[in-house]
């Protein structure tokens, strides 16, 4: 890894932790329906937890918990509060 | 001459607003509902008679966006465009505010006269979340009650707003977005207006935007020159904002689902946290929810099959005496031998529903209302990974567990075709009750406990080896889990019983016909006497390849029906319950693994025929028997070394 400033995926929070959406990578859909769920730039979201061997994430946005899969969760950077 | 009084409302929400409670009461049918994210996905209609009035109600299946997504949102919004119902009754979760206003802002785009349930206002309560109502209906200038659907509280306001405001005439308040976006609608809806579309133009125009595919074909047939203009404007967007435009116009709407959601919610913060959050903790845990899992689903199955063997037993006893009741009655003919084959299928399959499927069917509905099954998805998500689908196909798993048919009914819940079809084929090869019955009573009895589960295993890792092919093979994009997490809920017993009803009838109506018909053919077959030629004719595959008596062939093709007659005529024909006598631990071993993979029950076939068309379904079908009889071959010869 080269040094400089690492990035932050939602799926690399620790566990109670909040941060905010910077920027949603991958594809349009993907980007689409995240967005139609209230995950977008500026967004605050929060993790709850992850399930074992690096699984799903499940994490609160607007006050709703969803569970995110954990490749479409390292699309989302976010920045920590 | 009275004119007729008739309202015709469509039910349209996400996933667990409890949109289906509602139209439950309403229309006093049944269907099924849960707490198990977009799941309606057929359309339900039922009707309501109410102050004079007939009023149609249809509910629509939970939608996330009305941007097609999946099929079932296509449908959705379809149906409310092309329809053109008097009301929609948008149902939102108070508890998920702001998600939902997403969804009511591109209903009000429809155009369509909305009235909205502000529902689950109690558990909101329970949260701390207050909505102010009155303040929502200014803000977006249609109707709002408050509801509490599982207790039937707001319910005929609805229907009341309803006939109040049917013939008063209704003002489209439009919201407006950003200025270029705005320019950019209007000009496509001025070019709109020369083409003949059934939809709203302005509607039509921010789909254009959007880069909705079906509304872009739509108006490609009809003048490809507008999509060039529509080009040049998301273009000239996506230059000014650095997105896509598709996602510009997603970001302005949630920001104002945001600023309404801002205006009238008001949350009470540091609450406690609620029995439910404390219960969530500990059930999607890293170690603690896996051994919750396991212990939950270990219960339930020791449970059902325990109480299923006892059931199928006492079944077994009353048959008996009815078959002989028969023969006494209609005697020993051709026919009389025939008529039994159709009853007896009719038995079996009573036989399979209520002492297995049913108790089956109320366990997994019982842990569905709570909310469990959404957190089993979660703690699965990343096996089921590995099969190329996600976790909620770890559900259709479970299920087949008891039962293929029902296992592979519930891949409907899956967003794809593609994924639905992978987990379907996936299901089909879960040993169900009945290739359980086949495993314990042949192998467990007489080769060793160890070896029974020895064959579990070698199951699961064989599923997790097809998955990673089909997955590679099926066309089509792998899809993320998407997954709201609903709250844990006390189960509501009147919605369990009928969701276990509903699914219990759909057991039986889906299998009946093939059942029957097949159980009539096979009997013909065998009164007429082919039986032996048929199976000396595969002897080359069961004696030769398999090294098992010739006997098996018959045994195989009975096995079509429903696999445990495998091991109930091979008792037949030996003349024995102590299959040592005749088989060594070798060939039963072999004809378990025949039995377990070699083909799905008829039952199945059908629900395969029935979902995804009889080409698939036979593709699979003779896949597998392929395969069985390779699989179970190379098995018999390695076994040559253990026994």
């Amino acid at each position: 890894m080269e040094a400089g400033k690492k990035e932050y995926s939602v799926a690399d929070l620790e566990d109670n932790t909040n941060a905010i959406i910077i920027e949603i990578r991958g594809g349009k859909k993907a980007a689409k329906r995240l967005a139609d769920l209230g995950l977008k730039p500026g967004a605050e979201v929060r993790a709850i937890r992850q399930a074992l061997f690096s699984g799903p994430v499940q994490i609160e946005v607007n006050g709703s918990r969803l569970v995110l899969g954990r490749g479409l969760a390292e699309k989302i950077i976010v920045e920590q509060k | 001459m009275t004119e007729e009084k008739k309202i015709n409302i469509v039910l349209a929400g996400q996933g667990n607003s409890g949109k289906s409670t509602i139209f439950n009461y309403l229309t006093g049918l049944h269907q099924h509902i849960g707490n198990w994210p977009g799941k309606t996905i057929e359309k339900l209609e039922g009707t309501l008679y109410y102050k004079g009035y007939t009023v149609d109600v249809l509910d629509l299946p939970g939608i996330y966006s009305l941007t097609t997504y999946s099929v079932e949102e296509k449908i959705s919004r379809e149906y409310i465009i092309s329809q053109k119902p008097d009301f929609v009754i948008n149902i939102i979760d108070s508890t998920n505010l702001e998600r939902s206003l997403i969804f009511t802002l591109q209903l009000l785009e429809l155009q369509c006269p909305v009235i909205i349930a502000l529902n689950m206002v109690d558990l909101a309560k329970k949260k701390g979340i207050t909505i102010d109502s009155h303040k929502f209906q200014e803000i977006i200038n249609v109707p709002v009650i408050r509801t509490v659907a599982s207790r039937g509280f707001g319910l005929t306001d609805l229907i009341d707003k309803a006939i109040e405001v049917k013939d008063q005439k209704r003002e489209f308040r439009t919201r407006l977005y950003g200025k270029e976006i705005e320019k950019g609608i209007s000009e496509l809806s001025g070019l709109l207006r020369e083409i003949d579309l059934p939809y709203p133009q302005r509607w039509t125009a921010i789909k254009l935007l959007e880069k909705d595919s079906e509304i872009t074909t739509m108006v490609r047939n009809l003048n490809p020159g507008i999509l060039d203009t529509a080009g040049k404007l998301c273009a000239s967007l996506e230059e000014m904002h650095g997105h896509d435009s598709s996602l510009i116009i997603a970001d302005e709407r949630s920001h104002h689902a945001s600023q309404i959601s801002r205006e009238i919610v008001n949350v009470l913060p540091h609450r406690k946290a609620t029995l439910s959050d404390r219960l969530d903790a500990v059930t999607t845990h890293k170690v603690s929810g896996y051994l919750v899992m396991i212990l939950i689903l270990g219960g339930m199955f020791m449970t059902v099959f325990s109480l299923g063997n006892w059931l199928s037993g006492l079944f077994d006893s009353l048959f008996a005496s009815w078959h002989q009741w028969w023969t006494e009655n209609a005697g020993i003919t051709f026919l009389a031998s025939i008529g039994w084959a159709a009853i007896e299928s009719i038995l079996a399959l009573v036989q399979i529903a209520l002492p297995y499927i049913l108790p089956f069917y109320i366990f997994l509905y019982i842990l569905e209302d709570w909310g469990y099954i959404a957190r089993i998805s979660f703690l699965m998500d990343n096996l089921m990974h590995k099969m190329g689908i996600h976790g909620k196909g770890c559900i259709s798993f479970i299920i087949g567990f008891g039962c293929n048919v029902p296992g592979c009914l519930s891949c409907r819940i899956m967003e794809t075709k593609r994924e639905r079809f992978i987990t379907a084929v996936l299901v089909t090869f879960i040993p169900c009750s009945a290739v359980s019955v086949i495993i314990f009573g042949l192998v467990g009895k007489y080769v060793g406990l160890l070896w029974a589960f020895g064959l579990y295993v070698f199951a699961m890792a064989l599923i997790l080896l097809i998955g990673k092919i089909s997955s590679k093979l099926v066309p089509g994009e792998p899809v993320e889990l998407i997954m709201p997490m609903p709250d844990y809920k006390t189960p509501h017993v009147a919605t369990i019983l009928s969701q276990t009803w509903e699914a219990l009838k759909e057991f039986i109506f889906i299998a009946a016909p093939i059942v029957i018909i097949s159980g009539v053919i096979i009997q013909a077959i065998n009164l007429a006497g082919w039986m032996p030629a048929i199976s000396d004719f595969i002897s080359p595959v069961t004696v030769a390849w398999l090294g098992l008596p010739a006997v098996t062939g018959i045994l195989l093709i009975f096995g079509v029906l429903r696999k445990e007659l495998i091991l109930v005529m091979l008792a037949a024909f030996l003349g024995t319950t102590n299959f040592s006598e005749a088989l060594s631990s070798q060939q039963m071993m072999t004809l378990a693994v025949v039995s377990m993979f070699y083909v799905p029950c008829v039952a199945t076939i059908s629900v395969l025929w029935k979902d995804y068309g009889w080409k698939r379904a036979m593709a699979v079908c003779l896949i597998e028997i392929v395969f069985a009889i390779i699989l179970a071959g190379i098995v018999s010869r390695l076994l040559n070394f253990v026994f």
